[in-house]
């Protein structure tokens, strides 16, 4: 068997080629600079996505709130917006003001978060799923990604930064600090992408949108 | 609707017993075969076919349920010893006193005990006597299982507590090739479990339950038949109260014949009216409708393994049938099942226990067989498995899907109460909720959790967002509000997680003293060492002080 004939056995993948995940083309995060180095030129449609930041606050909702905005535009297809155990209540003032269909979001206070998250990813209706959920364990993570994988919808987990040495099957895993210049992005792991960091300033609630 | 020429009607014969010709048919009673036959005649013309009822009640009556209840499964021949148990047995019911003897097997009848014989003279008659104690659960589980083997004929199976079943078999006589046929079939499978049971086929599930009780086997299809079928049969068939049917007695009516003769209204104002609604409705003059039995929940099947295995590639092999078993008892519920128990058990360790959880409901025993092999795989048995019980999930509804390229946003729709009735069925009501947007200017005022299900149209969210918009132009609002403001250590700057940086500010907030909740607040946005966002105020009552409000995500 030739060496070409086994390179092209479906079973495996060369990282220098685009994985089928970064082939299909993912939702703009509404930051140029994070947008160029995604695969797919945004949030993965598929597959789960880690947030890692050690405080809340820190900037993670911000990153994340263009994209919902852009979802809750699509007119009658939108899904609805699944919160899954947030940290604090979500103030629907702020995120109308951000485009947000505040009649969409679905707060669920359930402390097995995953289990919920689980529900919703699968269930079909949400067309983003954000779940705050410590996950210790490592089968429940997977459960979690498998169900992402399946299902055509934004699913967001947010971690405390000590879980980043932990393995995780995310697709797509970030790391959030705040620097003195704003918030830099550490991407940590993406499937069919490349690790980097990105300094994407001062984002907030008032202005997004803004970025380097 | 049967084709014209064919009989409409089954003969009116005992279901126990071979065609006519056979000459065992005869060796029976048949005070009725004259009418019977007449009615055949007739049964072939339209016009009586219109007499035929639209359901047939098939009444099963198990005569020795206590005794078969107490049996793990008998598997002689005649199905009458407890296996390994030689010996009359006799049953009493120790919550009662146990002193009476409540059922009793073949060997015991022949010496001369029946039921309801003092059980010191059944120990008179035969001092060998085995005792055992009555279990009601036991009874009731035993009709569970009779009625379960009854949905395999038809979906319309009622229990009849605590010695009967019936099974409304019209729309399936077809199918199984006629009333005997199907009879036979039922009397097969409830025989394979050791069961012996009287069976009575009528238009009436009352009159049918009637003459099992009274171990007439009958198959009648006309409801005009019933009045001079049920007439010879004891009134004792109908459980009435026991001083009833003294005061019957004593007016000399012992027969149901001797009863349906009374004058009715003389019948009602004498005696409870219930009693003649239970006539009218085993005559089939009265509706009588019957809750349909509802199949447990859970499937659980056991099976001990002879000889003993100790390899979980046999294992694996060893359950296929019980995989089998509990795939056609989903799918003859239309259900699946998400998560499935399997127990094995061990001669001295204790049990192995392997629990599967399934991503979406499964009903395939492909699915699950390959599940369970790679489980198995990673298994160490302590022991030889002596005996395999499985045990399944709650059952869910088995979702058939249709492909459909337009389904997406439909799906969508449907799956929204689906998904927070599971949500709200598992963390309770209050846990799952919406949100939705209040014209205020206090902020904990501004938003109240909402309904779900109420979407709001797009037209009205916009013109919130742009109400929200237009009432702040410049004042930031936080992604996350406290439910109650928590005070801040510190004045000028407060501290939370360190000294806190004023960025923006003040935004004067003063409202609502009509409601008894007046606030008056000067809010800033302010910054932790750690690069979080806080939205801050200063108390401006007579208390004073500053307190965390929101945080900005």
């Amino acid at each position: 068997m030739s060496l070409d004939e086994l390179l092209r056995h479906p079973a495996l993948w060369r990282a220098r080629e685009p994985g089928e995940a970064a082939g299909r083309p993912g939702l703009p995060t509404g930051f140029a600079a994070l947008d160029r180095c995604l695969p797919g030129g945004g949030w993965p449609s598929r597959g789960l996505v880690e947030i890692l930041a050690d405080h809340t606050g820190i900037g993670e909702l911000s990153l994340l709130l263009p994209a919902l905005a852009r979802l809750c535009c699509d007119g009658c297809e939108a899904g609805w917006l699944a919160w899954i155990s947030p940290p604090h209540p979500p103030y629907a003032p702020a995120l109308a003001a951000c485009g947000i269909d505040v009649g969409r979001i679905l707060v669920v206070r359930a402390p097995p978060a995953e289990w919920a998250m689980e529900q919703a990813l699968r269930s079909g209706a949400c067309s983003a799923v954000l779940g705050w959920a410590a996950c210790r364990d490592r089968q429940s993570l997977r459960r979690l990604q498998l169900a992402a994988e399946q299902s055509d919808c934004l699913a967001v987990l947010f971690r405390r930064l000590r879980d980043v040495s932990e393995p995780s099957p995310a697709v797509l895993r970030i790391a959030l600090a705040s620097g003195r210049d704003g918030l830099e992005v550490r991407i940590l792991k993406s499937r069919g992408g490349r690790a980097v960091s990105v300094r994407l300033g001062w984002i907030g609630a008032a202005s997004p949108a803004q970025a380097h | 609707m049967a084709q014209p020429g064919q009989p409409r009607v089954t003969p009116d014969v005992p279901l126990s017993e071979a065609p006519a010709p056979d000459p065992s048919a005869r060796r029976r009673p048949r005070p009725q075969t004259a009418s019977g036959g007449g009615r055949r005649r007739g049964a072939d013309g339209p016009a009586v076919a219109t007499a035929v009822a639209r359901e047939l009640w098939l009444a099963v009556q198990l005569p020795h349920y206590v005794l078969e209840s107490l049996q793990p499964r008998a598997t002689t021949a005649d199905g009458t010893a407890i296996p390994g148990e030689a010996g009359p047995v006799v049953v009493v019911d120790f919550e009662r006193g146990g002193k009476v003897v409540c059922d009793c097997d073949p060997l015991a009848t022949a010496s001369g005990i029946v039921p309801g014989m003092a059980l010191n003279s059944a120990l008179a008659l035969e001092p060998g006597l085995r005792i055992v104690a009555r279990e009601p659960r036991r009874e009731r589980a035993l009709l569970d299982a009779v009625a379960a083997v009854a949905q395999e004929f038809t979906p319309r199976v009622s229990l009849e507590p605590p010695d009967g079943v019936l099974l409304e078999v019209r729309g399936s006589l077809r199918l199984f090739g006629g009333a005997r046929s199907l009879c036979d079939r039922l009397r097969e499978r409830l025989q394979a479990r050791g069961l012996d049971a009287r069976l009575a086929l009528t238009p009436a599930p009352l009159a049918s339950l009637w003459f099992a009780r009274a171990g007439s086997e009958v198959a009648l299809r006309r409801p005009d038949a019933l009045s001079a079928r049920l007439a010879p049969l004891p009134l004792t068939v109908t459980r009435w109260p026991a001083r009833t049917l003294q005061a019957l007695a004593t007016l000399g009516v012992r027969a149901l014949g001797d009863c349906l003769r009374l004058p009715r209204d003389g019948f009602a104002r004498r005696f409870e009216p219930r009693l003649r609604l239970d006539l009218d409705r085993a005559l089939g003059r009265a509706p009588d409708p019957r809750a349909n039995f509802i199949a447990a929940e859970r499937c659980v099947l056991r099976r001990d393994l002879e000889p003993e295995i100790a390899d979980t590639g046999r294992l694996r092999r060893a359950l296929e049938p019980l995989l089998e078993e509990l795939c056609a008892y989903l799918q003859g519920r239309g259900a699946a099942i998400e998560s499935l128990e399997l127990r094995l058990l061990h001669r001295e360790a204790p049990a192995t226990r392997l629990r599967l959880r399934f991503a979406a409901p499964v009903a395939a025993a492909g699915r699950i067989a390959s599940l369970l092999q790679e489980r198995l795989a990673r298994t160490d048995l302590p022991e030889p498995v002596r005996a395999v019980r499985l045990r399944s999930g709650a059952l869910v509804e088995a979702r058939e899907e249709a492909g459909d390229l337009f389904a997406r946003d439909r799906r969508r729709a449907a799956a929204v109460p689906q998904l927070v009735e599971r949500l709200r069925a598992r963390l309770g009501g209050k846990a799952v909720h919406g949100l939705c947007l209040v014209p205020e200017h206090r902020p904990e005022s501004a938003q109240k959790n909402g309904d779900i299900g109420v979407v709001s149209p797009p037209s009205q969210a916009r013109a919130g967002r742009q109400a929200g918009e237009g009432e702040c132009p410049l004042a930031p609002r936080p992604v996350w509000l406290l439910a109650v403001p928590q005070p801040l250590e510190g004045d000028d700057p407060p501290r939370y997680e360190g000294p806190l940086e004023l960025e923006d500010g003040p935004e004067r907030i003063e409202s609502g003293w009509w409601d008894g909740r007046d606030v008056r607040r000067d809010y800033y946005v302010a910054r932790t060492p750690g690069g979080v966002r806080l939205w801050i105020f200063r108390e401006r009552r007579a208390a004073g002080g500053w307190f965390l409000h929101g945080v900005f995500g």
